[in-house]
């Protein structure tokens, strides 16, 4: 409909059309003066003239301004009333344009002249109406504010990281590093007059490496055992860390940091909130990969196109798969109306959290207009925007609330094996029902039965609202209650009848409505259902024989809510022969009816067993015979398909076949005002060489994720070597670690950056020896807290002269409170949320596993979570906040979770009667502080204490949890 | 050191009597003082941007969408072609497919009158509110964004039908803090689950202390709402100051190793402030103290107002305490919210007797007491009904392109209606106020400049009206 407007076409039209705009003769040129210019001033040029505002680049104070237009391309196509958007934008009837003027609608006299003005060819004076003004400065775009992509080349974090020299050793500090890190980082304190800190004691430094490499606190033993090595620290504090890297708990913890950035969740949350439930597939191979440390750069090509790239086995394929759920799982608002508009905000979240997680850019600034401040065009943006539009990220775009993809995983060749031969039972089984279905549709229906004999929430034709002249009839007999109704097939479209059942209990009903065939009925008789997930459409072929004993045709399977809206409406628009309602029947699917109240269990004893007879049956014996084998294949059918061996699913994306493609620029991203198509491609400042040429029958995926996955790329090895510095010393070498950008701050130590992102590299881009390398530097080493020296020449320890204090995260709270409580479940993977959990409303978290297995949901935390900072996961986060709020008192105090962990950790404590209460006191510190109790500490507990109850020594151990060296790493 | 229990509530008095009331004396000197409260309560009050003329908002939330065809927004035309099959620019379809739909006009099903001194329409949908006609400002050309609930409810509340954004009552308080040092800025009474749920009152990228605390949920009673961990069920109150005042002692005790530290200091501070909290806060809430008469005035004690009364009543409670932004829900956990009338409009009955008296109560409480002033009270949907029956049926679809808000007190003129819609009541075409514009004019009687109202994230600024909103200036008075 738009590509009318796109460029080429218009030219052309105007070329034709040329003759007749420039000689616009007399008459026109008076119409235009005397009732299209009054009506410009009047209504439009506040917004849209020169020395006033010029609105979207679109004036309309001279004949130029409509014809050339503004940011959507030309205003009026002359003589086409119906592809002018000045014309669409006025009928309020806005699509791709806002409704103008914006403030009040025109009267219908005045859009009826600007239609006769544009179907008259839209004539105007050719010299400018108002002012002096060029032609060219009204219709020119707005500039590029931000840097053109030529001067970002020249910005560092778009030069590719330079070698560099490792610093010399000053006098002060030469005996001082240990590694290369360490020059790198002293080498800066010189000229500031700064010298470092003491190293950490061996007790804080491991609790610090614990906490840092595997997100729990040391075990005392553990600890104790590092305390007294007596080896040199360096050597004892290696043979620490390389254990603790070995852990499957360094996968967790570090796997939990990447779910941060890939905004981790198991639920859409947003408006209608559906549960992810396949999505902890995803976190166990975020896990998995950081066990095995699995290259970087492979994870980025997994992530990005798993499902594109070559697999040596099923189970590499099962991996890559899994892997691309990194681009399904955003916050996505499946239920949006527009679903144009919803794609393209699909693939945004797409653009923006890829950009922020590899490339540290945000790169979504540019979906609307050129950046702002980085050297990221508006065509960039669209570039990419072509590469995941042609990428599918919902199973379709046409529902009223969509879905996402859910992919296959290739099982192995036993279990293959196993599911087909299972596939072949149940399509067996489902044939002969068929069969035997078919043959008791067959048996005449004698009688009419009342609606209280009938299973289920059953609503007669009587108890429908009803509007227009329906006929009540009773010729055809088998109708439910006194008769039922026919459209009399006349007054098409005016005719409805509406059910609105009481739903008794949420869950899961199948709609039934009862009618009976005739070769006079509608073939396609439209019913719309309202249920808990959104509306759905279906069309009801009258003139076959009802599915369900012949009196009741199935309308599919819905979720319903208790109290909620919910409705089914049948309509007779655009039906050809008769339409017929008789009846509505929800049958509880899920629960069961015999687990709901009685009243949707049929109303009484005696009309239950009845109802699972049919009419037919009741007077034939043959059928009777039917019917019960009918049953028996039903039940077995059941059994099959619920306990069977099943394929496994994972969220995931896929080619969009037959429209893969470039795609076009949203004008103002706005997603139905297209603009001019652009070729497929990456930002052009991060593209050392020549864009690749992209497939016409692939997506690109695979392109973006070398190109993001290379060497060459001057951001991606960066961005993660940073966020790994920041995720260990507290603070980035560029403290913004989401943003690179020119909004960013610039590196404290480029050299350094430059010199770690290489190493990664060459190191094969393992993240564990990045690790290593920097928890082994003595850098890493150095004591928290700021000399008074440090804390006034370097108040923001921006040259990492001392440790930062670091508050532990949410997650770490919750399990070393779990560790000291005896709790701690470390079972690793594996799905965490209860099969039968339909929605995160209501979701009670009782189990005591890492708390990266705590279901994800976003729109239900847990509370502690909520309290203590967990990562916004509606977003790409690299680094989280951490707040001092009264709440985190209030819930470490009060909460009942918190009484009862502090409970079962006196009871650890008092369990072996013949310790003392100082030994009692002396290991509760052990345990949630990882230190002895100082002297003053100890009289003070043990004042607390005093041959006290387990409650007493509970609340011990609870304000042990709320102090703040708990919650603190020195 | 032995702490008795004394001590700690004499200390805690002392505390109070100071102005800063936050500190740890022994040693930390006043600039130490002043950093660690600043660190611990980024909520102290502050000005906005010019002088206010509303220190508050109350936010009555009628989830689902009420039909203004049906209650303040008289449509003579419609009783005129009632019944009539005509071409509607249908939103729904138009989002879907890009073409309108056909619609039988539907006739308002309450009675519409002309009210009070100022003649304002109001049907019997709201007897209560209509007898308050001259109150209130009426804004009958309302617009929006996002046709289904989700969308439609993330945008009223954030700006932003999709994109993770602050919520209206975050921005205020990170614009003016709290007036109450003991209370959270921003409480959202009995709040849905649905329809973007804890987005709706959550800080987005703001820092965390601004986002909204919920008390009670919907699908609770509000008899049974309170503040959350605001008591340890297992002690009695002797036994908790004991407890508070053991972790003072220790964290005093492990502070004194590391001087200087800002951030502990405060958390250290946090358990004061909590304190504080845990003995005023429920008092705030605490609806026995208040007369027969008040109780009444809400429709307390009697159905079906028992329950929307006592969010009201709270609401007053809270404003008076100095609570910047309370927001009373009225919805319930579906998809399909409470006043979502799509096959059976009669049902909007039911919920208007919910809300009708409470919402009056509150209206006159606030007066008599004369809070009314300088507190805004907004009534208001996500977006409103169409005038024509959904598929032909009885009941009402979505309607953003024309709806009704109400505003009373703080500023705005009352016994005033702003805007119209088209002679259907289906499109805002005169006088046209959009949400970011009711955002803009709301934030401005707060003494809020929307456009400067703004907080860096991500490299850029961001604002409740994005790059959009006006001040309707003429519905101020």
């Amino acid at each position: 409909m738009l590509s009318c407007f796109s460029f080429p076409a218009v030219i052309a039209a105007l070329a034709l059309l040329g003759g007749s705009i420039r000689g616009a003769d007399a008459g026109d040129l008076e119409f235009f003066e005397k009732k299209i210019r009054p009506l410009l001033v009047e209504r439009c040029y506040e917004c849209h003239s020169e020395g006033k505002k010029i609105k979207a680049g679109l004036r309309l104070d001279h004949t130029e301004g409509w014809r050339r237009g503004g940011d959507s391309g030309p205003a009026v196509v002359p003589g086409n009333v119906e592809g002018s958007p000045l014309i669409k934008a006025v009928r309020y009837t806005g699509l791709e344009f806002e409704a103008m003027p914006p403030k009040s609608q025109l009267t219908h006299a005045e859009t009826a002249l600007l239609e006769e003005w544009v179907k008259r060819g839209s004539p105007g004076p050719d010299a400018a109406m108002a002012s002096a003004a060029t032609p060219d400065t009204a219709a020119a775009k707005p500039k590029q504010v931000g840097l053109t992509v030529a001067e970002g080349r020249k910005f560092w974090a778009f030069i590719p990281p330079a070698k560099s020299d490792v610093p010399a050793a000053s006098p002060t500090t030469k005996n001082w590093p240990r590694t290369d890190i360490d020059r790198f980082i002293a080498a800066e304190w010189e000229s500031k007059g700064l010298t470092p800190a003491p190293d950490a004691n061996r007790a804080a430094l491991f609790r610090r490496a614990s906490f840092d490499l595997t997100g729990l606190p040391p075990t005392p033993e553990a600890l104790e055992a590092f305390v007294r090595d007596v080896r040199p620290t360096a050597g004892a504090f290696a043979s620490v860390v390389d254990a603790m890297l070995a852990a499957p708990q360094f996968g967790e913890r570090w796997g939990r940091r990447w779910l941060d950035v890939a905004r981790f969740a198991e639920s859409s949350g947003g408006g209608r909130t559906l549960l992810f439930k396949d999505a902890w597939r995803y976190r166990d191979y975020v896990v998995e990969t950081f066990n095995r440390d699995v290259p970087f750069d492979r994870f980025v090509r997994e992530q990005l196109a798993g499902d594109l790239l070559p697999a040596a086995t099923p189970e590499d394929k099962r991996r890559q798969i899994t892997a691309t759920a990194f681009l399904a799982l955003g916050p996505t608002n499946y239920e949006e109306q527009n679903k144009d508009a919803l794609r393209m905000d699909i693939l945004d979240e797409q653009i923006d959290t890829l950009g922020k997680a590899f490339l540290g850019m945000t790169i979504g600034c540019a979906r609307c207009h050129d950046h702002k401040f980085d050297p990221i065009p508006n065509r960039d943006y669209y570039a990419l925007a072509g590469i995941l539009r042609s990428t599918h990220t919902l199973h379709n775009y046409t529902d009223n609330v969509a879905k996402w993809v859910d992919a296959t995983l290739p099982a192995d060749p036993a279990v293959e094996t196993e599911i087909v031969a299972h596939e072949a039972q149940i399509a067996t089984l489902e044939k002969q029902i068929g069969k035997l279905r078919a043959a008791a549709g067959n048996a005449s229906l004698a009688k009419s039965v009342t609606a209280a004999s009938l299973p289920g929430i059953v609503l007669d034709d009587t108890q429908a609202k009803v509007v227009g002249e329906w006929k009540h009839s009773t010729a055809m007999p088998g109708f439910v209650g006194e008769g039922y109704l026919s459209d009399d097939n006349a007054e098409k479209g005016k005719r409805t009848v509406t059910f609105t059942p009481v739903i008794p209990q949420t869950g899961r009903y199948e709609v039934r409505l009862a009618y009976n065939a005739a070769e006079s009925r509608s073939t396609n008789t439209p019913i719309t259902i309202l249920h808990a997930d959104g509306e759905s459409a279906v069309v009801l072929n009258q003139r076959e024989r009802p599915s369900v004993d012949g009196r009741f045709g199935s309308l599919g399977t819905f979720r319903f809510e208790k109290d909620g809206a919910g409705y089914v409406l049948v309509s007779t628009e655009g039906t050809t022969g008769y339409v017929i309602v008789d009846a509505l029947q929800l049958i509880p699917i899920e629960p069961r009816a015999d687990l709901l109240p009685a009243v949707l269990a049929g109303t009484a004893g005696v009309a239950k067993s009845a109802v699972t007879k049919t009419m037919a049956e009741l007077v034939d014996p043959a059928a009777r015979k039917n019917a019960a084998e009918l049953k028996r294949l039903e039940a077995e059918l059941k059994k099959l398909t619920t306990a069977g061996p099943k394929r496994e699913l994972a969220m995931s994306v896929r080619e969009a076949a037959g429209e893969i493609g470039d795609t076009e620029i949203r004008i103002r991203g706005v997603a139905r005002n297209l603009g001019a198509k652009v070729p497929r491609g990456f930002l052009q400042v991060a593209t050392p060489g020549e864009m690749p040429q992209f497939s016409a029958t692939e997506s690109g995926r695979r392109e973006l994720a070398d190109w993001i996955a290379s060497a060459e790329n001057p951001l991606t090895a960066r961005v993660i070597t940073n966020r790994t510095w920041a995720w260990l010393l507290g603070a980035g070498l560029v403290r913004t670690v989401d943003n690179f950008g020119t909004t960013g701050e610039r590196p404290s130590h480029p050299a350094l950056l430059d010199h770690l992102a290489r190493q990664f590299v060459a190191d094969g881009w393992s993240i564990k020896k990045l690790v290593r390398a920097i928890v082994l530097s003595r850098t890493y080493r150095l004591a928290a807290g700021a000399t008074p020296d440090a804390a006034r020449l370097d108040p923001d320890n921006r040259l990492f002269s001392h440790a930062n204090r670091r508050r532990l995260e949410a997650e770490e709270i919750r399990d070393a409170i779990l560790a000291a409580s005896g709790r701690l479940d470390l079972t690793v993977g594996g799905p965490n949320i209860s099969a039968a959990t339909t929605s995160e409303y209501g979701y009670v978290f009782a189990d005591t596993r890492r708390s990266l297995y705590t279901p994800a949901f976003r729109n239900r935390r847990l509370e502690l979570f909520e309290v203590f900072d967990f990562a916004d996961i509606n977003a790409s986060v690299g680094q989280r906040a951490a707040s001092v709020v009264a709440p985190q008192a209030l819930f470490l105090m009060n909460h009942p979770w918190m009484t009862e962990q502090a409970k079962l950790a006196a009871q650890r404590t008092l369990a072996s009667a013949d310790r003392t209460d100082s030994a009692r006191v002396e290991e509760a510190y052990r345990v949630a502080l990882g230190r002895a109790p100082t002297a003053r500490e100890r009289t003070l507990a043990l004042d607390f204490v005093h041959a006290g109850s387990v409650e007493i020594w509970a609340q011990f151990h609870q304000s042990l949890f709320a102090s703040v060296d708990f919650r603190y790493l020195d | 050191m032995n702490p008795t229990p004394n001590s700690f509530l004499t200390r805690r008095q002392a505390l109070q009597q100071l102005a800063c009331g936050f500190g740890y004396m022994a040693f930390a000197g006043l600039a130490a003082q002043a950093a660690a409260r600043s660190a611990a309560n980024p909520l102290a009050a502050h000005p906005g941007h010019f002088p206010a003329r509303a220190k508050r908002v109350i936010f009555l939330f009628m989830g689902g969408g009420v039909s203004h065809v049906d209650s303040f927004d008289y449509k003579p035309t419609l009783y005129a072609r009632d019944g009539e099959m005509r071409e509607f620019l249908d939103q729904r379809n138009i989002a879907r497919t890009g073409v309108g739909a056909t619609g039988r006009v539907m006739k308002p099903m309450w009675d519409f009158k002309q009210r009070g001194q100022s003649g304002r329409w109001v049907s019997d949908l709201f007897p209560h509110l209509a007898e308050l006609a001259d109150e209130y400002c009426v804004v009958r050309s309302m617009h929006t964004e996002g046709v289904a609930h989700g969308p439609a409810t993330l945008f009223l509340h954030t700006g932003s039908t999709n994109l993770i954004r602050p919520s209206m009552g975050a921005w205020v308080s990170y614009g003016l803090g709290s007036e109450n040092e003991n209370l959270p800025a921003f409480v959202a009474l009995s709040p849905t689950l649905a329809n973007g749920g804890p987005r709706n009152y959550g800080n987005a990228f703001l820092p965390s202390v601004f986002q909204g605390t919920a008390i009670g949920r919907s699908g609770q009673r509000a008899v049974e709402a309170g503040l959350r961990n605001v008591r340890n069920p297992g002690l009695t109150t002797a036994e908790q100051q004991r407890q508070f005042e053991l972790v003072r002692a220790m964290n005093e005790e492990q502070l004194r190793a590391k001087p200087g530290d800002y951030e502990l200091e405060a958390v250290a501070n946090s358990y004061e402030l909590a304190w504080r909290l845990q003995n005023h806060a429920p008092d705030t809430l605490d609806l026995s103290k208040e007369s027969a008469a008040t109780l009444a005035l809400y429709g307390i004690g009697e159905e079906p107002t028992d329950d929307y009364g006592r969010q009201c009543l709270m609401a007053r409670r809270l404003a008076e305490s100095g609570v910047r932004f309370i927001q009373v829900n009225y919805s319930d956990n579906t998809n399909n919210p409470a006043w979502d009338q799509h096959s059976n409009l009669p049902k909007h009955k039911d919920h208007a007797v919910r809300v009708d008296k409470p919402v009056a109560g509150l209206l006159r409480d606030l007066k008599a007491r004369g809070l009314l002033d300088d507190t805004i009270v907004w009534w208001g949907s996500e977006f409103g009904r169409t005038p024509y029956a959904e598929k032909n049926g009885t009941g009402r679809d979505h309607n953003p392109t024309g709806f009704s808000v109400l505003l009373a007190g703080g500023g705005f003129k009352p016994g005033f209606a702003y805007g119209e819609t088209d002679d259907f009541g289906h499109f805002a075409i005169e006088n046209k106020v959009h949400m970011h514009d009711l955002h803009a004019t709301i934030l401005h009687q707060l003494g809020l400049d929307h456009e400067k109202l703004t907080f860096r994230h991500d490299g850029r600024d961001f604002r409740l009206t994005d790059v959009h909103g006006h001040v309707v200036r003429d519905i101020l008075g």
